[in-house]
């Protein structure tokens, strides 16, 4: 594993290296120094020296040997970048030396291989914005308590029977705060990345699609072992989690490129169950987000997938490859689907899946290659509600989320090769704060019921179709963010949703006029910018719950980049080898 | 005619034109699926003649505005400004008169013009849009 005291000194030559050289040339180099790597995972290597001279020349030297097949470009007059893509290092520390228009140096470690596979398959749940909050908010809606003795009535199947238990901080390469983008990039390469990138290094080009990439665990599971891989998401189908296991851009909003990528790439993915087909439809059908007359819909099903759009279609798909697409854009929340069910809501989506129908498809797909597989089923929605503060389309998608890992629980009780990882990307500035006596009716702060008033919540009291508590309890959760727009606050549920904040027509955000017309609606003065809309994601804590073997590798603290090489290390990765096919 | 019958008649005559006239959001599409969305018959014969529709303004992207985009319900994301916004595809692309331009505003908007569908880009922002009203009119509602 890492060793936190090199990984300094090397920053610290490297910064000190690259100070040293002319005043006014900078020099980058890309892996960054301090990068951690899998011995034989591929990376683009990128060096860019700026401020010098037209015509000026640089040297680049790995561990003192010149660097073959560079590409010297000059993306303006006074840089000169060498790019060499598809680069990997055998296992130990590595330097890349700049000299000549300016000097530089970076120092990056590879990780000896795995000698031993823990697991065959693995099934990796992340909840979009689930930080520990909003696993608590969720177990106290799901079980709560028993109201005669105060003992505990259960927690989540996420939480339960766990093998292995750690909680995980994240950040970006340029910010302690983070983006889905960043940090679900972290998780599949290792890699600490900008905000809005998925899976590339940073570079000076303004083509988002030129950055120097480097290989995912999709990508290095399919290439070293010739794995199934699977992505499923309630998210629109090329949102930032799924994407960064199988696309590379600077930017998340390369929407078009990234379904092209997953059906190009080198990722291959075998399952690919979504939310929003607005990015995989020709430009020329009214709905679509693509720029040219791609298809994937149909070019897919030339390619051997199965391609379903219905809960009903996706039960019955019997193949080993599987397109789903389920809705326009994102999937409707968990509570809209199944306990609001307004159909000017829903419209004409009435047959969505649910996420452990997915799951259980997505495995069942998968099972069918002998190497094993690698799944990332993401609920993609939870944070989609907590941004704009709706905590309970964002809780009740948890409790969707923990009924797939009830199923792949399951699975691995019959599946003893199967590693089964729950975690989330980042959290929000959620907080269940107190109690809410919903018999004295919305937006009542009086109702709000702190230390021993608060007693005990009564969701379970009624239950849906799906053994899932309803949304309207008499005694309830105040659950609120830290960081807010000014909006308008009421305490309960609404069964059409609304933006907490429009436009206050000159460049910031006021609380929305139809929430504050609302029973008991009142104003909370925000504490975020003026141009901030929602809330934001928050730099606290998340939980990641592990079962099976190799979930020992997934034990304390750790940071969202130790994950990647947990997962290597459990699932037995030689990068350094290709399995030919 | 007694001149107080013909006020009525007119009066009728008028609110039947005007419900006619009249589009909602939830009558644009007459089916959205995953292959993309089809517009309703409805829509289709209101093409190229003059409609009211009652919205809100989305987030604008200028202090004076020539064109802006009506919702359904009063939203905070910009289809302009971000490029992760998840947008609704009920939205209505109002372009207002040469020369006449149009202060932001925050509260419900009724809109009269000359409805047009079918895919089109605006070369100045990219944006793409499916229904468009040019607008004559522009009330507070």
């Amino acid at each position: 594993m890492k060793t936190p005291s090199l990984v300094k000194a090397s920053l610290l030559l490297g910064t000190l290296l690259a100070l040293s050289s002319a005043a006014a040339a900078e020099v980058k180099i890309y892996p960054y120094s301090g990068a951690h790597v899998l011995a034989g995972q591929k990376f683009d290597l990128r060096v860019e020296v700026s401020g010098v001279a037209a015509g000026a020349e640089a040297s680049v030297m790995l561990d003192g040997k010149p660097v073959a097949g560079l590409i010297k470009t000059n993306s303006a007059a006074d840089t000169v970048e060498y790019t060499l893509r598809g680069v990997s290092l055998l296992a130990g520390s590595h330097t890349v030396t700049v000299t000549g228009a300016a000097t530089g140096q970076a120092t990056m470690i590879a990780e000896a291989p795995a000698t031993v596979a823990q697991a065959k398959k693995v099934i990796l749940f992340i909840g979009d914005g689930m930080g520990w909050n909003t696993v608590r908010a969720a177990e106290l809606v799901a079980h709560g308590y028993n109201p005669d003795n105060g003992m505990p009535l259960g927690r989540l199947e996420m939480e339960t029977g766990l093998s292995g238990l750690a909680t995980v901080t994240n950040s970006s390469y340029d910010s302690f705060l983070t983006d889905s983008a960043n940090t679900a990039s972290s998780i599949a390469t290792g890699q600490k990345v900008l905000v809005n990138a998925l899976s590339v290094y940073p570079d000076n080009t303004k083509d988002s699609l030129d950055n120097p990439r480097i290989e995912t665990i999709a990508e290095i599971l399919k290439r070293s072992k010739n794995m199934g891989i699977g992505l499923v998401s309630t998210a629109f189908g090329t949102d930032a989690t799924p994407a960064a296991f199988a696309a590379h851009t600077r930017l998340r909003g390369d929407y078009s490129a990234v379904a092209d990528q997953y059906f190009k790439g080198s990722a291959k993915p075998d399952v690919l169950l979504f939310g929003g087909s607005n990015d995989f439809i020709s430009q020329t059908v009214p709905g679509s987000r693509r720029k040219d007359a791609t298809n994937w819909i149909d070019d897919s099903q030339k390619m051997g997938f199965t391609f379903v759009s219905s809960r009903a279609e996706l039960m019955k798909a019997n193949t080993t490859k599987l397109f789903g697409l389920f809705n326009l854009s994102n999937f409707n929340s968990y509570l809209d689907r199944v306990q609001f069910k307004d159909p000017s809501v829903l419209g004409d989506f009435k047959d969505q899946p649910y996420l452990w129908d997915m799951t259980q498809k997505a495995v069942e797909t998968l099972d069918k290659n002998p190497n094993g597989f690698f799944l990332m089923v993401e609920g993609g929605m939870i944070d989609k509600f907590e941004h704009p503060l709706d905590w309970q389309r964002g809780v009740w998608d948890v409790l969707e989320m923990d009924k797939a890992v009830a199923w792949a629980k399951d699975y691995q009780k019959t599946h003893p090769d199967t590693l089964v990882l729950v975690t989330a990307d980042h959290a929000h500035s959620i907080s269940t704060y107190a109690g809410y006596d919903h018999t004295k009716g919305p937006g009542n702060r009086d109702a709000v019921l702190v230390y021993q008033d608060g007693k005990f919540p009564t969701y379970s009291d009624k239950k849906d179709v799906n053994g899932i508590p309803m949304v309207t309890p008499t005694r309830g959760l105040a659950v609120g963010f830290a960081g807010v727009p000014d909006y308008c606050e009421t305490f309960t549920a609404r069964p059409i949703y609304k933006d907490p904040t429009i436009s206050d027509g000159s460049g910031g955000y006021a609380p929305n006029p139809d929430i504050c017309k609302e029973e008991g609606a009142y104003f909370r003065t925000g504490n975020l910018p003026r141009n901030t809309n929602q809330g934001v994601h928050s730099a606290d804590p998340v939980p990641l719950f592990s079962f099976g073997p190799g979930a020992q590798n997934f034990v304390g603290m750790m940071d969202q980049t130790d994950i990647f090489f947990a997962i290597a290390k459990a699932m037995g990765v030689d990068a350094t080898k290709d399995a030919g096919k | 005619m007694k001149p107080a019958l013909f006020a009525l008649w007119a009066a009728l005559l008028l609110s039947a034109a005007q419900a006619q006239s009249s589009l909602k959001f939830s009558e644009m599409y007459s089916k959205v699926t995953v292959r993309g969305i089809e517009f309703s018959p409805k829509l289709q014969g209101m093409s190229g003649k003059s409609v009211s529709m009652v919205g809100f303004m989305a987030p604008p992207l200028k202090p004076k505005l020539d064109f802006f985009v009506l919702t359904k319900a009063p939203m905070s994301s910009c289809p302009f400004c971000s490029t992760v916004a998840d947008w609704p595809p009920d939205i209505v692309l109002v372009i207002m008169p040469d020369g006449k331009l149009l202060d932001p505003s925050t509260g419900a908007l009724k809109v009269t013009g000359r409805l047009e569908y079918g895919i089109k880009k605006d070369d100045q922002t990219g944006f793409v849009s499916l229904v468009r009203l040019y607008a004559d009119k522009v009330e507070n509602q």
